[in-house]
């Protein structure tokens, strides 16, 4: 198995993580910037101790992660590190432009000399209000984005694009990317139309804040589907999402994780968001499954379920082998989930130290 | 039904009595078809509300006799220009879609003056490779190749027959993937050429839009997402959009002349 640390680069300071959008009279300037150096620094120890994949995601309007252009946050950690790869997990595609997306990939894929992985997200309900676009026409500007973003990489003559949502009328994107004809891509597949669509499409997945019965009835429809027209995804081909945190003792862990209030997703933090989300087809054939994901939790029940894995190194590695069987992910990301100063440099280090020359054998 | 309002017509051309089918006004269009013949889709509709549609049906296809006479694409192509002569066409823009874009280049080459822009629709002039034929496969397949969403079109499928009478008359006048002496002579062309493939097209794959780019002094390359070989029946809208707007602005096309304003 491989092992990914991703800081979603959340705000480290003061604010209420219930309100979406939140309002920037709880922004500090300190604090924003302080946020930014931990996220450098705790990349820069994980590449130092051997992580796999380096991990940046994309959220708007919110102190849960300063990240909203991912592709700007890989560039710098690609200048900080130097072995790991850099996972972009991912721009939510059908949000921005696919051509400047897939630009400004390539221009990560340089600036780490190859290293980049590209996820490409169809992103929670509430990113659709960031830049005003409708959610029911999430799936479909998603399936358009990607193919275009793919054909900004292989083509080389300049083209037009006659889309149903884009419209292009002459690229020709330089740079091109390192790898050649294109970056590993994953999508999200928790749901049971990406599963198929990546199937299809013969591109990893990853489930993120799911839970192990979830991801594991997933990753087992992405796999028949993939059966179905004809290839068989490696263990690689499948990123599972946890929260973690780590100590030398189950004690001291757990005290640590307690310090997290119960998460509450982007898109239930606002009434008017999910109401209309739902109202506008965004959910999908799957409602139940992508609502209940995203349920307000207690800790010992998210542990039970595997969206936290929190422990000493060997509780932890109890939890991880779970995932590795149930699920069948060959790719885990560890997703940084307090914030606590030394202690969570601390947590890395078991984790890269005392947990990752394990996993690798799983 | 697509192409209900185009009339019908005969002209004599080169020794054949040529069929077409005519609707608009304004600047001639003229459509030579693909492989499996004259057949007008909603795309065809939505040009001639803004030009002047001729749609031939080249000798030996539909109705019309065996053709036994034409030796090549070029020999068709001489045909085709006497006929839009004889119609009392000046100049002409001119589209060519599959098999067709091979006659249509040849027409270009062979005369000129009287062709104003070209647009090539998943042209089968030059490919990298042989392809699958739809009409050397099964109905079922046909309908794959041709469009991305089979279950959107109805109608039946062409009678076998016919379908094996064009399957006969393509293969024997297209000609090899690469045909250099053809190529060459495009490098002459001064006219703006448009060409349109599908990006789900196996028949005459994007992939292959590089060789006409090579070939053409002033190619645009245009992808009609969602699209298979008929993308008039798969994207008309969008195919009309692109064509119009290329046919009227030529090589400008690609700068945006619609207001990105909301509100005043």
């Amino acid at each position: 198995m491989k092992a990914s640390l991703f800081c979603n680069s959340q705000y480290i300071g003061a604010a209420p993580n219930d309100v979406w959008p939140l309002s920037g009279k709880y922004f500090d300037a300190d604090a924003g910037v302080h946020s930014m150096r931990t996220v450098l620094d705790q990349f820069k120890l994980a590449d130092e101790l051997g992580f796999d994949w380096l991990a940046v995601a994309e959220h708007h309007y919110s102190p849960f992660s300063l990240c909203p252009n991912p592709m700007l946050m890989a560039a710098a950690v690609s200048q900080v590190t130097s072995r790991a790869k850099i996972a972009v997990l991912g721009p939510t595609i059908p949000i921005l432009n696919p051509v400047r997306v897939a630009e400004e990939l390539a221009m990560v894929d340089l600036l780490s000399g190859g290293r980049l992985i590209a996820g490409l997200m169809r992103g929670t309900a509430n990113e659709y209000v960031t830049y005003n676009h409708n959610p029911g026409e999430s799936r479909e500007r998603f399936a358009e984005s990607l193919k275009l973003i793919k054909r900004c990489w292989s083509e080389n003559e300049p083209f037009g694009w006659a889309g149903r949502y884009y419209d292009y009328r002459t690229i020709s994107i330089w740079p091109r990317p390192v790898q050649r004809p294109s970056p590993p891509i994953y999508i999200s597949a928790s749901s049971p139309e990406s599963g198929e669509f990546a199937a299809q499409n013969e591109i990893g997945v990853g489930f993120a804040f799911t839970t192990i019965p979830h991801a594991k009835k997933a990753a087992e429809h992405y796999r028949s589907c993939a059966k179905a027209v004809g290839w068989e995804p490696s263990p690689d081909k499948i990123i599972y999402r946890a929260l973690y945190h780590l100590a030398d003792t189950d004690e001291e862990a757990f005290a640590g994780m307690a310090t997290l209030p119960p998460r509450i997703a982007l898109a239930n933090q606002n009434r008017g968001v999910f109401e209309g989300a739902r109202k506008s087809g965004y959910f999908g054939a799957d409602f139940a499954g992508q609502t209940t994901r995203n349920a307000k939790r207690d800790l010992s029940e998210r542990i039970e379920l595997g969206q936290v894995i929190v422990g000493s190194p060997e509780t932890a590695l109890k939890q991880i082998r779970r995932i590795r069987d149930e699920v069948g992910a060959g790719v885990i990301d560890f997703v940084v989930g307090v914030q606590l100063g030394g202690k969570t440099m601390h947590s890395i280090e078991l984790l890269g130290a005392k947990v990752l020359p394990v996993m690798r054998e799983f | 039904m697509p192409g209900e309002h185009f009339r019908e017509g005969f002209v004599d051309a080169d020794g054949f009595r040529v069929r077409y089918l005519e609707a608009g006004s304004g600047t001639p269009l003229v459509c030579i078809h693909g492989g499996g013949g004259l057949r007008l889709s909603a795309a065809h509709d939505l040009l001639s509300a803004k030009h002047r549609v001729i749609a031939f049906e080249m000798p030996g296809f539909g109705a019309s006799p065996e053709n036994t006479r034409s030796q090549s694409t070029e020999d068709l192509a001489r045909c085709m220009s006497e006929a839009i002569s004889k119609l009392g066409v000046g100049r002409y823009n001119l589209m060519g879609t599959s098999f067709g874009s091979k006659v249509a280049l040849w027409m270009a080459v062979q005369q000129p003056d009287p062709v104003e822009a070209i647009v090539l629709m998943s042209p089968a002039a030059i490919r990298e490779r042989e392809g699958p034929v739809p009409t050397r496969v099964s109905p079922q397949e046909a309908a794959k190749l041709m469009y991305a969403h089979p279950e959107r079109h109805r109608g039946s499928p062409p009678p076998p027959a016919l379908v094996a009478k064009h399957a006969a008359l393509t293969s024997r006048l297209l000609g090899p993937p690469r045909d250099p002496p053809f190529e060459a002579k495009l490098a002459q062309l001064k006219q703006e050429v448009l060409v349109l493939f599908g990006t789900e097209d196996k028949v005459t794959p994007a992939e292959g839009a590089y060789l006409f780019r090579e070939a053409l002094a002033n190619c645009h390359i245009m992808l009609v997402y969602d699209a298979a070989h008929a993308i008039d029946a798969d994207r008309p809208e969008a195919l009309e959009a692109v064509v119009t707007d290329f046919l009227i602005r030529k090589e400008q096309f690609i700068v945006r002349d619609q207001s990105d304003l909301i509100h005043n």
